[in-house]
């Protein structure tokens, strides 16, 4: 996408989505704009200076100079980072959201990316090739998740990945609670539906879809009253917040079929991986293995914080 | 309670009908000339049923041509043309200019009451008068006329008199006074009589501008982008055949053309006078235009990743300061937060509580 033309007036360069064009070929009425949100994705606010001595016009100088780029047509490109309305002019801090490590939550260490992530072992054969002994043993390593069996089957393991909401300052003490509008009680997550689906973290429920867009992005919204995923963080929930805690998403990924049944996507958006994962080596007749990298995007809709968890899939091939 | 949407309200969307035209200059280069090695040209494109001619604006076999317009001309059965006993020899195709003519009459005049294909007129006075009995047929693409052609603004010069090798007697065609002065009784949308201006033989002048209601030269229909010529503009040639590909062909008269011709050659013989063509066209542009009201304690924090460190407001030093934020975006959201529109603004907007704003999306179907 090109830059829209800023050397004049203000313009609005505007187009329909992917997805709005679907639904407005399907005329069945699905096609039916009833909100709007605003957005600042090209912002970066650490250009702000706030302290700048020669006066309050020039803290956003730089800011104020940012190109824009033409609007994207897909959908899941555009308004990432939502402008919030809050009555309130006073407030100092807003809570953020911390992919969570502790104990049972772990990521994988990726060695040489200074990146962690999720490792979703997505069939029995993979599984067993891991573990080392069979498929309905638990994974032992941190940060990989039996894929195949996560909807409670044996073997499901306790694995999961839980995202932390609250104030991560310790300029707050954690004994206070977080104010009641800041408080999340419903997440929105994206993901990619050709390679898995979202299972609560006391498996076996899983999550019921609500749309899947055009480019196969599956979305789910889930509430505090889902049982499994959201829930209230007290005083003495651990977490990684340092200040006063909101709530947490905890959940797991199942592989979808199409990964545990063949190798076309790895074949496709794949790479053959080298790296040990467990007792697979990934080097050995036997021990190879391909994997997709992907994250889940798990946006707050009270405050439009949005964070991406990566993941990846592995299939033993 | 936060939130990151905002509900559009029943007068916060209306919907608006507009016009935008294009001006479209084809130049008589284009249409022959340009693309000819001397033997073939590469922009035109015959079919083996010989029905019509079809002219692009680049040699047809490129994917980058556009089809500009296809020509081809006919007779009615009533014609003094029509031969009772037509010969291959001495009338080629008779019935398919008969077909054609029958075609675009049923398309573009109808049928009288008792169901017969009418034939065309010359003042649109379907009950009597003259009658265009001899056609030439210029079918212009959509892609150049879009929704319609822009009445009045139709414009075309053409060289009536002389030989193919020297053609003279510059005629100017246009739809004078359209714009006020037009019918409606066709089956196909509106249309308006062409006239002609009187011929000038000096070929590098401008040619004489034609005044309403003298000199009636065809018709044209606006919304099915269809020019009808009658083939009596042509009745001063003394040559009528392709100038530059087949110059022994050279039928005397424009009723030996029509007569003794094939469709594509008394096409190539017309598109070889062509001096120019001109309109502008018409796209019906519906638009819905959603205003976003964006009220003073509306959208001042942003959920950006850059706007906390350690979950403090970069933009404030302490929690008296005014938050601020910057819009770059609109996003229009169907009631199960589908993202279906967005809208980019070209410059950042600043937000805070000193301020509102409406921001104006238009989006165009």
């Amino acid at each position: 996408m090109a830059f829209l033309d800023n050397s004049g007036d203000i313009i609005l360069d505007a187009v329909l989505t992917d997805t709005g064009r679907m639904r407005l070929a399907k005329g069945d009425g699905s096609f039916k704009i009833t909100k709007f949100a605003l957005a600042d994705d090209e912002i970066n606010y650490g250009l702000y200076d706030k302290n700048n001595p020669s006066g309050s016009t020039y803290y956003d100088l730089q800011i104020l100079q940012t190109p824009v780029l033409e609007a994207f047509t897909n959908n899941a490109s555009s308004v990432k980072s939502k402008l919030l309305s809050i009555s309130r002019d006073d407030l100092l801090y807003l809570p953020s959201m911390k992919v969570y490590n502790g104990t049972g939550y772990e990521q994988f260490d990726l060695t040489g990316t200074g990146e962690n992530t999720f490792i979703i072992a997505v069939d029995d054969t993979t599984v067993k090739a891991i573990n080392g002994t069979d498929s309905t043993t638990s994974i032992s390593t941190n940060g990989i998740l039996n894929g195949s069996r996560a909807a409670g089957q044996s073997g499901a393991g306790s694995a999961k990945i839980r995202v932390d909401q609250g104030l991560d300052t310790t300029d707050i003490s954690d004994e206070l609670g977080i104010d009641p509008d800041l408080l999340e009680t419903q997440y929105l997550i994206e993901m990619d539906n050709r390679l898995g689906f979202l299972v609560a973290s006391n498996a076996p429920a899983t999550a019921d879809l609500s749309f899947i867009d055009d480019d196969n992005i599956a979305t789910y919204y889930l509430t505090q009253g889902d049982s499994g995923f959201v829930t209230i963080m007290t005083t003495t929930t651990p977490t990684n917040i340092a200040g006063p805690r909101g709530s947490n998403l905890a959940f797991r990924i199942a592989s979808s079929i199409t990964l545990k049944t063949n190798n076309y996507l790895f074949n496709v958006l794949g790479t053959a991986g080298s790296q040990a994962l467990g007792s697979m080596d990934g080097s050995s007749s036997g021990e190879t293995y391909r994997y997709i990298d992907t994250f889940i995007a798990i946006t707050g809709i009270t405050t439009g914080y949005r964070i991406e968890v990566p993941v990846r899939y592995v299939k033993q091939i | 309670m936060a939130s990151t949407f905002k509900t559009l309200l029943n007068n916060d969307v209306i919907s608006t009908r507009s016009m935008l035209h294009e001006a479209l200059p084809v130049t008589g280069t284009i249409v022959s000339g340009t693309y000819n090695n001397g033997t073939t040209e590469y922009n035109i494109k015959n079919f083996s049923h010989g029905m019509f001619q079809s002219v692009y604006d680049y040699p047809y076999l490129s994917s980058s041509a556009n089809h500009i317009f296809d020509l081809t001309l006919g007779f009615s059965s009533n014609s003094g043309l029509s031969a009772s006993s037509p010969t291959v020899a001495a009338n080629p195709q008779q019935a398919k200019k008969i077909n054609v003519y029958n075609q675009m009459a049923q398309v573009l005049v109808g049928y009288d009451i008792t169901g017969n294909v009418r034939q065309f007129d010359q003042d649109g006075d379907l009950a009597g008068g003259t009658k265009l009995k001899e056609c030439i047929f210029i079918n212009l693409a959509r892609l150049l006329t879009k929704d319609e052609i822009k009445k009045g603004s139709f414009s075309m010069t053409v060289m009536s008199g002389g030989t193919s090798i020297a053609p003279s007697a510059k005629v100017l065609v246009q739809d004078v006074n359209a714009l006020n002065k037009y019918k409606v009784n066709s089956p196909a949308g509106e249309y308006a009589i062409l006239y002609s201006g009187s011929g000038d033989a000096n070929v590098n002048s401008g040619a004489p501008a034609p005044a309403e209601g003298t000199t009636p030269a065809g018709l044209i229909y606006y919304q099915a982008g269809v020019v009808v010529l009658t083939a009596s503009l042509f009745r001063g040639a003394t040559t009528f055949s392709s100038r530059t590909l087949i110059p022994t062909i050279k039928p005397s008269t424009m009723t030996k053309a029509l007569t003794g011709s094939y469709i594509s050659a008394s096409s190539d013989a017309f598109r070889n006078r062509i001096v120019n063509i001109s309109f502008n066209n018409t796209t019906e542009l519906n638009s819905t235009i959603y205003f976003c009201r964006v009220n003073n304690n509306e959208f001042n924090y942003s959920s950006n990743p850059t706007y906390l460190s350690s979950s403090k407001l970069v933009i404030k030093n302490n929690s008296n300061d005014t938050p601020v934020s910057y819009i770059t975006t609109i996003g229009l959201y169907s009631a199960d937060n589908e993202l279906l529109a967005t809208a980019k603004l070209s410059e950042p907007l600043k937000k805070s509580p000193d301020n509102e704003l409406t921001l104006r999306v238009r989006l165009d179907y």
